[in-house]
């Protein structure tokens, strides 16, 4: 490195490691117990498994056979958020259907299983089901009813880190990576970190330092020198489709399996998902055959997935906790585990890890706890009834919310940019302004992640040019920096494309290609 | 008295339902070729992307209660540029009559309500003793004061005759002699042609305010009279939409007809073609210069290019072939006026002539001093926004010119011929 | 049916399946020698052409840089890339292909720069250069003000989206110092959004010409030299741009936007007007539903909204595009073609369809696939012999070629579909 590197230091109280829903809602316990933190995250909000789900609130129901006290804590969690983050969820309600090849032994008991977690879980008949759901498959032959919902992971990221920032400036700092902690005396005296987009180095001073990094807890616990830390990873593919095809969320009746759940998402809906253990977190992304596997298994309870026309594919990493034995990693706990890292010779560091989505709040609860606790701050937990204030720069990632304000408005000079979602310029202007992570030049992605743009069928294929003409009409974007922005946007959203294209979609991709490589040749940057 | 809501359709649904697969909501792009070559783009802040997205978004209340498709003309020129064929009009047609009456823009809907208080199936009321009544009085007149046509003859129920001719409202309510060029064309071609007293109307509203029950039973009468005189053609007059709402009509509703559907303007070239109308183009000694309007209804939406063909043909005959200007785009790809759908009825004034200034300025590229357009509506539209926007044209339908040609045009026949035309006679 | 359904046939010598680049350029030659030509497709996609006729910008397999010289390159892919549709064709036979192909153009009012021996760099809304080897009239004072280094204003308007004229600016001022940018509002535009097509509809009218003129002229300064978004007039750009400069004094030209694009909607307004009126038999809005092959022709079936239409054609050349005009279909198991069911060359399976990385500059192995011809462009059937005496195929729906990242679409379209054409004539004699 030839060029000096910027330095800087900061202090608080307490360094947060990893921007998943886990961290943003460690953030925001935290300053309800007037704990100042600082979150940091190599990448940006819900990089892991956070923005890799199925946006599934469960209600428990799924777990109810292989994981009783997880059923509960779903059970448990998904009522309080739908009190307390009501603005990040659909109440759509759930299904589990059996069609002809199901075991009818399950199918029948399921009822009574759910009974012991406190799961209201009502048998309907095929009819009805079938009035709920026309596109639900004619060789149904069970049905039940279940509070399942839908949750926004990366509004609810969002809205977690905005309100700790306005309860006491705590903060969050995207694309800063952790290098390494300086050890002293049996705690962690700081953190070292990189900027990766300026290149600089920041040393985190903290009392307590969290490692909420999900499937990457364990190489952060690793340099922190603790070895206690022992996780598997399973990657789950899913698939999104371009429009929505159910009001509800449909689980498979049947022991938790392949392609068994198509959950709604808002606009869209979300097929999968599959588990497959993968040993390194690097090369995680979705495969052909898993795509294929998705629809086939799909198909089965909703016919129409056969023919639907998808938009993009993700995959997300589960950290299962190494306890688990058992050779189907359904099979293993989906409880979280938080370490406090006692027998490692450290005392103002912790883990969460394992865990889900929905159970988010409580882990956070009791990682605050843990470190509060540490601090000899014994403020109380307040997140479980104190709702979520709503934030403007935050509400932009909500499907189908965005043309709605845009129509409600009425200005025609707030033009429309991603036409696919209908995410005006006024929405830009705001995420770029004053959004968790918003900052001097936000990349595409960026600023993608926090509204709905690149989401829509295109997958930003047309909305990235236009989003980046106008960051540069309004100077936030001033060189070529600004066509990298695009390229990587682009590129990140290929990921998504890449095994979903067939049909109609095969059609988008190639006037894509045509013109980003044809006509502005993104492919020829210097740095590509 | 309760205000009456508009009811939310699922649009998302019912594009599933109508249109054909692979060319449905779901196929679409969003490369904006549609909003792009549509003269609504920017009307109440929409266009036919915005509407696509909006349905597949699940925005149905807003969609269902847009006054946009009020301004969107069903001209189905979205479908034409698309490169997926994507029928945004037909979800524009489902929306309008999803709207209670009274919420509907009230010209229209009294336009359709005229249309079945009577058996003439007008848009004006003309109930049908008064029609025979002004042809004959006409008829009588000209007989009289112009002895070239002292035997023309201007059939009324004529049974078994050739061609079952309708007649727009207009001329008959407020300028009875425009009727006149017409019938001296049949004579001189020795048409063997009628009108009928029942069902002689050509407009038909009722399909604009989308009421589909008023638009089937209006089709319904006219197929009958047709059926009833037992013509073997029914012979469309110069108005675009209706052509189209019968021949579409016909179809949708199931309905038999024992005849076939054809245009003034294909049989004008065919007489022309067979020296049965000797036009030529001598008259024109100023070099005064046309253009033609493809009405949406005729061309893009019905016949298509051939009809298209024909029409320029006759006009090149007509005006001489150096004085003809096509305007740009033209043929199917041309754009629609927006006097069709119903919007000179509408009382959006505005929007109607913001829609208009594309055709406008189609016109004014030509540099033409007269539109040539056998379509009513385009008549008072173009007329309408060459006001508007300051353009120095003038509008005729063909049989005016026709008449011209041939020397025959007589002195009340002459309303719409400017000064320049009316020295060349 | 209650009305007549009007049974329609056609017959000719040569039908075109295909509205695209090749299909009517294939028209277009097939018009010069006299071949009765009927062409059939569902315009559409033809409309998004930047206007840029590129014949080869890059070369297989890594597409590392910008080619100067694509006749050159051509040689190079002979070595290397023998399949490449290119390579198939005398280079001689290419020139006067590119050489009638434009010629043909200007007459009808959309004049392009010859042919020449080497590329030149076009303009991009992003401030990049492309490779290209013909460039619309109306475009070519942009490509000699770069390679001069000329003081240069890029204006760009008030709501058009997409096409930042300070984007163009920042991606470009270390190669061009002297060039700068101005936002301006276009006459008589009503408030909120604007489309290029629009604009270009507007500018033929003199009025708004002349009202244009004088804001270009303020907007300019002292500067000699303007670029614009692509709005110089739909139907007679050279007119436009010709009056424009002579209204203001300046030089003037235009850049590609992103669709929808004027120039693609210039292409297909004029050759849907004026193919009819050379003697085509054209349907531009549908698709052919049955193609069989009989004895000395074919038989094409389709349908409007009047019922049945047939054509009879001696010879058929099948140019139907890609994924995006259907001329091959992307399934779940593999691509086919929809129409005969001809083999596709592709990857063994969706796996290999598509590399890890978006921009890599390799390209992708799907936009490779395609259908295989023999020397004089039959395709061949299972057994590897043509399918039929009668039927040829021109345009991207070939195998061994990627347009995309060789930059060599219009070049494979027009000088296949010169070839094919050439190969009908003989066959008609």
């Amino acid at each position: 490195m030839t060029q000096k590197q910027k330095r800087q230091t900061v202090e608080t109280d307490v360094l947060i490691i990893g921007g998943g829903v886990t961290g943003a809602g460690i953030m925001r316990d935290l300053a309800f117990r007037g704990l100042q933190t600082l979150l940091i995250d190599r990448k940006d909000l819900c990089a892991g498994a956070s923005g890799g789900n199925h946006g599934l609130l469960h209600s428990g129901s799924r777990y109810i056979s292989s994981d009783l006290h997880s059923a509960i804590e779903c059970r448990e969690e998904s009522t309080i958020l739908k009190h307390v983050a009501s603005q990040c969820i659909e109440e759509t309600g759930g299904l589990f259907v059996a069609v002809e090849g199901d075991d009818p032994g399950f199918a029948e008991n399921f009822a009574a299983l759910c009974q012991p977690a406190g799961i209201a879980c009502n048998p309907i008949s095929i009819d009805d089901a079938k009035k709920l759901e026309p596109l639900l498959s004619d060789k149904l032959f069970k049905a039940y009813k279940v509070p399942d919902a839908t949750v926004d992971p990366f509004r609810l990221a969002l809205l977690n880190v905005a309100h700790a920032r306005m309860i006491n400036s705590s903060s969050f700092r995207p694309h800063t990576e952790l290098l390494h902690f300086t050890l002293k005396d049996g705690k962690i005296e700081s953190a070292t970190c990189r900027d990766n987009q300026t290149n600089s180095i920041l040393t985190i001073y903290a009392n307590q330092y969290v490692n909420a990094c999900g499937a990457w807890a364990m190489n952060i616990a690793q340099l922190a020198g603790c070895k206690d830390v022992n996780l598997l990873y399973s990657k789950g593919t899913l698939l999104v489709s371009h429009d929505r095809l159910t009001t509800h969320v449909v689980n498979r009746l049947r022991p938790p399996g392949d392609g068994d759940i198509l959950v709604p998402g808002g606009t869209v809906s979300v097929l999968g998902t599959t588990s497959i253990r993968v040993d390194d977190l690097i090369t995680v992304k979705p495969t052909v055959a898993e795509i294929d596997i998705n629809v086939r298994e799909g198909t089965a309870m909703i016919p129409a997935l056969a023919k639907a026309r998808y938009i993009r594919a993700f995959s997300g990493v589960r950290p299962l906790l190494q306890s688990a034995g058992g050779s189907d990693d359904r099979e293993a706990t989906r409880g979280f585990a938080l370490l406090d890292h006692s027998t490692q010779n450290l005392s103002n560091f912790c883990t969460i890890t394992g865990g889900k989505l929905t159970t988010y709040r409580l882990m956070a609860e009791k990682t605050s706890d843990l470190v509060a606790g540490r601090l000899n701050n014994s403020e109380p937990c307040q997140t479980h009834v104190t709702p979520l204030p709503d934030e403007e720069s935050c509400k932009w990632t909500e499907p189908g919310a965005s043309p709605k304000y845009w129509y409600k408005a009425n200005d025609p000079e707030d033009m429309i940019l991603c036409e696919c979602e209908m995410v005006p310029q006024s929405a830009i202007d705001e995420i770029v302004k004053d959004a968790p992570g918003a900052e001097k030049e936000m990349t595409l992605k960026a600023i993608a992640l926090r509204s709905r743009a690149g989401k829509g069928p295109c997958q930003g294929s047309f909305c990235g040019i236009r989003i980046a003409s106008y960051l540069y009409d309004q100077g936030h974007y001033h060189d070529k920096t600004g066509l990298i922005h695009m390229r990587d946007f682009f590129n990140e959203r290929f990921k998504g494309t890449r095994t979903v294209t067939w049909g109609l979609q095969a059609a988008q991709m190639e006037l894509a290609e045509a013109l980003h490589c044809g006509l502005l040749g993104l492919d020829n940057l210097e740095n590509n | 008295m309760t205000e009456k809501t508009i009811p939310t359709l699922n649009f998302k649904e019912k594009a599933e339902e109508l249109l054909p697969e692979g060319a449905s909501f779901e196929a679409c792009l969003t490369c904006g070729l549609c909003s792009s070559g549509c003269p609504a783009s920017g009307i109440e802040n929409m266009d036919p992307r915005k509407f696509i997205r909006m349905a597949m978004l699940g925005m149905d209340k807003e969609l269902s209660t847009s006054k946009w498709i009020w301004a969107c003309t069903q001209c189905k020129r979205c479908q034409h540029v698309c490169p997926m064929s994507i029928d945004i009009s037909q979800l524009v047609f489902l929306a309008r009559s999803n709207w209670p009456r009274e919420k509907k823009p009230a010209g229209i809907v009294r336009s359709c309500q005229l249309i079945q208080s009577t058996d003439s199936t007008s848009a004006m009321g003309l109930p049908p003793e008064d029609f025979v009544f002004v042809v004959q009085d006409v008829l009588e007149e000209v007989r009289e004061q112009q002895p070239k046509f002292k035997n023309m003859q201007a059939p009324m129920d004529k049974k078994g005759a050739h061609f079952f001719v309708n007649q727009n409202s207009r001329e008959p309510m407020s300028e009875p002699d425009e009727m006149v060029p017409l019938w001296k064309i049949f004579d001189i071609v020795g048409a063997n042609w009628t009108y009928s007293s029942k069902a002689w109307a050509a407009e038909n509203f009722c399909m604009f305010s989308g009421n589909e029950e008023a638009w089937r039973e209006v089709i319904k009468k006219r197929v009958d009279a047709v059926n009833e005189l037992g013509c073997e053609v029914w012979l469309n007059t110069e108005c675009g939409h209706s052509y189209y709402t019968m021949w579409n009509g016909i179809n949708r509703f199931g309905m038999k007809a024992d005849f076939k559907l054809e245009s003034l303007v294909t049989y004008y070239a065919r007489w022309i073609r067979e020296g049965k109308l000797p036009v030529n183009s001598d008259w024109n000694r100023k070099n005064i210069t046309f253009t033609v309007q493809d009405p949406c209804m005729i061309v893009r939406k019905a016949y298509g290019e051939s009809i298209a063909e024909d029409m320029r043909f006759v006009t090149k005959s007509l005006v001489g072939e150096e004085n003809f200007i096509d305007m740009q785009p033209n043929r199917s790809a041309n754009y629609c006026c927006g006097g069709g759908g119903g919007f000179l009825q509408a009382g959006m004034t505005e929007h109607r002539r913001t829609y208009g200034k594309r055709k406008f300025d189609q016109i004014a590229a030509t540099g033409a001093s007269y539109v040539l357009t056998p379509c009513h509506n385009c008549h008072s539209q173009i007329e309408d926004i060459g006001h508007h926007y300051r353009g120095s044209y003038g509008v005729v339908h063909f049989w005016t010119l026709i008449c011209l040609s041939l020397g025959i045009l007589g002195e009340n026949e002459r309303t719409y011929l400017g000064p320049d035309l009316l020295e060349c006679i | 049916m209650c009305m007549s359904e009007e049974d329609r046939h056609f017959s000719a010598e040569l039908a075109v399946i295909g509205t695209g680049l090749a299909g009517f350029a294939a028209s277009i030659f097939a018009l010069k020698r006299n071949i009765k030509t009927a062409q059939v497709g569902n315009t559409g996609a033809v409309a998004y052409t930047t206007g840029y006729l590129d014949l080869l910008g890059s070369l297989a397999p890594d597409y590392l840089a910008s080619i100067e010289d694509p006749w050159q390159g051509i040689e190079q892919l002979r070595d290397s890339h023998p399949r490449h549709p290119l390579c198939r064709i005398p280079k001689d036979d290419i020139f006067t292909a590119f050489e009638q192909f434009t010629s043909f153009l200007g007459k009808c009012g959309i004049a392009y720069t010859p042919p020449g021996e080497f590329n030149v760099s076009g303009l991009t809304p992003a401030g990049t250069l492309k490779p290209t080897l013909c460039v619309p009239a109306t475009m070519q004072v942009g490509s000699a003000a770069f390679s001069q280094k000329e003081p240069c204003v890029i204006i760009d308007f008030k709501g058009l989206k997409g096409f930042s004229s300070r984007q163009v600016v920042a991606n470009l001022k270390d190669r061009w110092p002297k060039l700068s940018s101005k936002r301006v509002e276009f006459p008589d535009m009503v408030s909120g959004e604007i489309y290029p097509e629009v604009m270009a509809r507007s500018l033929e009218v003199p009025a708004t010409r002349e009202k244009l003129a004088k804001i270009l002229a303020s907007a300019a300064g002292d500067v000699k030299v303007i670029g614009l978004p692509a709005i110089l007039g739909m139907h007679a750009p050279d007119l436009v741009r010709e009056e424009l400069e002579q209204l203001t004094g300046l030089q003037i030209f235009e850049i590609p936007t992103m669709p929808p694009s004027v120039p693609g909607i210039r292409l297909r307004e004029m050759f849907e007007q004026l193919f009819p009126q050379k003697g085509v038999t054209l349907i531009p809005q549908q698709k052919v539903d049955r193609l069989v092959f009989i004895e000395n022709g074919a038989q094409l079936s389709l349908n409007d909204s009047f019922g049945p239409i047939s054509i009879h054609a001696k010879s058929v050349i099948l140019a139907t595009g890609r994924f995006l005009s259907g001329g091959l279909k992307a399934g779940v198991d593999g691509v086919s073609e929809p129409l005969l069911k001809l083999p596709v060359t592709q990857p063994d399976s969706r796996r290999e369809w598509y590399r890890e990385k978006y921009t890599d500059r390799r390209g992708h192995a799907v936009n490779s696939a395609g259908i295989e011809v023999d020397s004089s462009f039959r395709p061949l059937d299972n057994h590897g012999r043509p399918y039929s005496k009668n039927l040829f195929a021109a345009g991207v729906i070939l195998a061994h070629q990627d347009w995309i990242r060789g930059r060599c679409g219009a070049g494979v379209a027009i000088a296949t579909a010169y070839k094919a054409v050439e190969e009908v004539e003989k066959l008609l004699k």
